[in-house]
């Protein structure tokens, strides 16, 4: 429990076109683009015609999927190298949009959890949003002792770059933060190294 | 605080002002001139008045400033064909006159995520959004308020709203000719935009209808009826299964007020079916539930397991809750 089996572990969606929506924005990242491919397959014409799209190909796993979403009919595809230029495009999408806009997010944990912390400042609700997770588990992982932000950590037990402590990544996520918690890993007993093991999901 | 009674607070009427031809505004101190709950923009205080027909449990929304510990103001309308509450309020409280009323409670309250409020309000309705507008007023929220009223005569609440909001006011109906238009109000607004609605079913309906079509989602539409929508019915008779007790209820009074007024207590908050507090395990049934809540689920509501007293009636041979 103090490890794993914690509720704050996100549970994810499947993309599928929110019929309800007069307007739809989808962001994805690197492997997350194959889901966006699904979600446009399942979109009719006209809602097709009122998607825009925000795609980085920035891809821990090397996944590029911008060549499928190119034959689509959206309203407008915007391409971007990296995820962080992508999370600002979407900040300045959101800035525009109104209500009745669906959001539709997939890739990393990472990825998804910063766009939501764009999507939660503008007041958008989890009923105007759907979220996927594609391709790496790798996790952005917060130090609780210094405050830095490590991305695509893969494994239980890493070394924090701003702290140089060892910190062992627990299931507890905060979505203020977009980011599981790291905490030392011999804390307890100095020197007692818990099991390396690779992160799951 | 004001000294309580049996979790009732002890009020004083300060004064009584007609604002409208059908509205009084009471305004209430302490009666031991000590200080009041303090309570947030949305919340109603539940009035007991005394009638000749017993003591009438009636919910207002609070409408002076949440931040006023020295006072309460509510404003009543009078409803000549209602249960005897209002009427009650009108004819026979003066001012000095002393009242009981419960804690106030928020079943309507403003949503603290969103970006821009927009009220929606008809007649009566303005009431809570007094007390809202001022909270998000006094915290530098931005809102607006789209106010219908039926003219000229009913509009004194509105206008004093106006002449302290300016232009995030806008009446209709004041006079004789604007009409508010609830889809040129919500279109086009901001993500994060939040919807309040107070007034007839009408109008409830009539939003929530505008608000789907544009895509709004229900988290983003909150709403209150203030209009009484009772419970009256055909006569039944309930059981207590704790005290053996078998109550009448007739037709002009709730499964609650009957249980009441038989010496008996229940656990109750808005006496309106929204909340949930009264929620009662139905242990025996011969015969339907008729349930008139907006807390249940469909679900709950098949099964008859559960009823809520304070709206919900019975046609039934034997009815036997767990009170």
């Amino acid at each position: 429990m103090l490890i794993t089996g914690i509720k704050s572990r996100p549970v994810y969606d499947e993309l599928t076109p929110m019929a309800s929506g007069l307007n739809h924005l989808a962001a994805a990242q690197g492997s997350g683009g194959k889901p966006l491919v699904r979600l446009l397959q399942a979109m009719t014409p006209d809602q097709l015609a009122a998607t825009d799209v925000l795609y980085s190909t920035e891809s821990f796993t090397g996944q590029n999927y911008l060549a499928e979403l190119q034959q689509f009919k959206v309203r407008n595809l915007a391409v971007f190298t990296t995820n962080a230029d992508a999370v600002r495009g979407l900040d300045a999408s959101l800035a525009d949009a109104k209500m009745g806009t669906r959001l539709y997010l997939s890739g990393s944990e990472g990825f998804i959890g910063t766009s939501m912390q764009v999507a939660t400042s503008y007041g958008m609700n989890r009923d105007e949003v759907l979220r996927e997770q594609a391709g790496s588990s790798a996790r952005r992982v917060w130090c609780a002792h210094c405050g830095h932000y490590s991305e695509n950590v893969t494994h239980r037990v890493f070394t924090c770059p701003g702290c140089e402590l060892n910190l062992i990544v627990r299931d507890h996520y905060s979505g203020r933060l977009a980011a599981f918690q790291g905490v030392k890993a011999d804390g307890e007993v100095p020197g007692e190294m818990p099991d390396n093991e690779e992160l799951d999901t | 605080m004001s000294e309580s009674q049996h979790g009732a607070l002890k009020l004083r009427v300060k004064s009584i002002e007609a604002v409208t031809p059908e509205i009084n505004r009471y305004t209430f101190c302490p009666a031991d001139d000590s200080w009041l709950p303090p309570f947030s923009g949305g919340s109603h205080l539940t009035v007991l008045i005394p009638s000749e027909e017993g003591t009438k449990r009636n919910a207002y929304s609070l409408m002076s400033s949440p931040y006023d510990t020295s006072q309460y103001q509510i404003a009543v309308r009078r409803v000549d064909d209602g249960k005897g509450g209002s009427l009650a309020m009108h004819n026979n409280v003066r001012e000095g006159d002393v009242l009981l009323a419960g804690i106030p409670a928020n079943l309507f309250p403003v949503s603290k995520h969103a970006r821009h409020h927009v009220f929606i309000a008809g007649g009566v309705g303005i009431t809570p959004v007094f007390a809202q507008v001022e909270e998000l007023s006094l915290k530098g929220s931005p809102f607006e308020l789209h106010l219908a009223v039926r003219g000229p005569d009913h509009a004194a609440l509105g206008c004093e709203l106006k002449e302290r909001f300016g232009d995030q006011v806008t009446l209709y109906g004041h006079d004789g000719q604007s009409r508010l238009n609830t889809m040129e109000i919500l279109a086009g607004r901001p993500l994060g935009t939040h919807a309040y609605i107070c007034g007839p079913t009408r109008m409830i309906d009539d939003v929530v209808t505008s608000a789907h079509s544009l895509g709004w989602s229900d988290a983003n539409i909150h709403f209150e009826r203030f209009e009484d929508l009772g419970s009256t019915g055909d006569p039944f008779s309930v059981t207590l299964a704790r005290s053996g007790a078998v109550i009448e209820v007739s037709p002009e009074q709730s499964l609650l007020e009957a249980v009441e007024e038989a010496g008996h207590k229940l656990p109750y908050l808005c006496r309106g079916g929204a909340c949930g507090e009264c929620e009662t395990e139905v242990l025996e049934l011969d015969g339907t539930i008729d349930h008139r809540d907006d807390w249940l689920s469909e679900s709950d509501r098949a099964t008859c397991k559960l009823i809520m007293p304070c709206v919900s009636r019975a046609t039934c041979t034997k009815l036997v809750i767990n009170a």
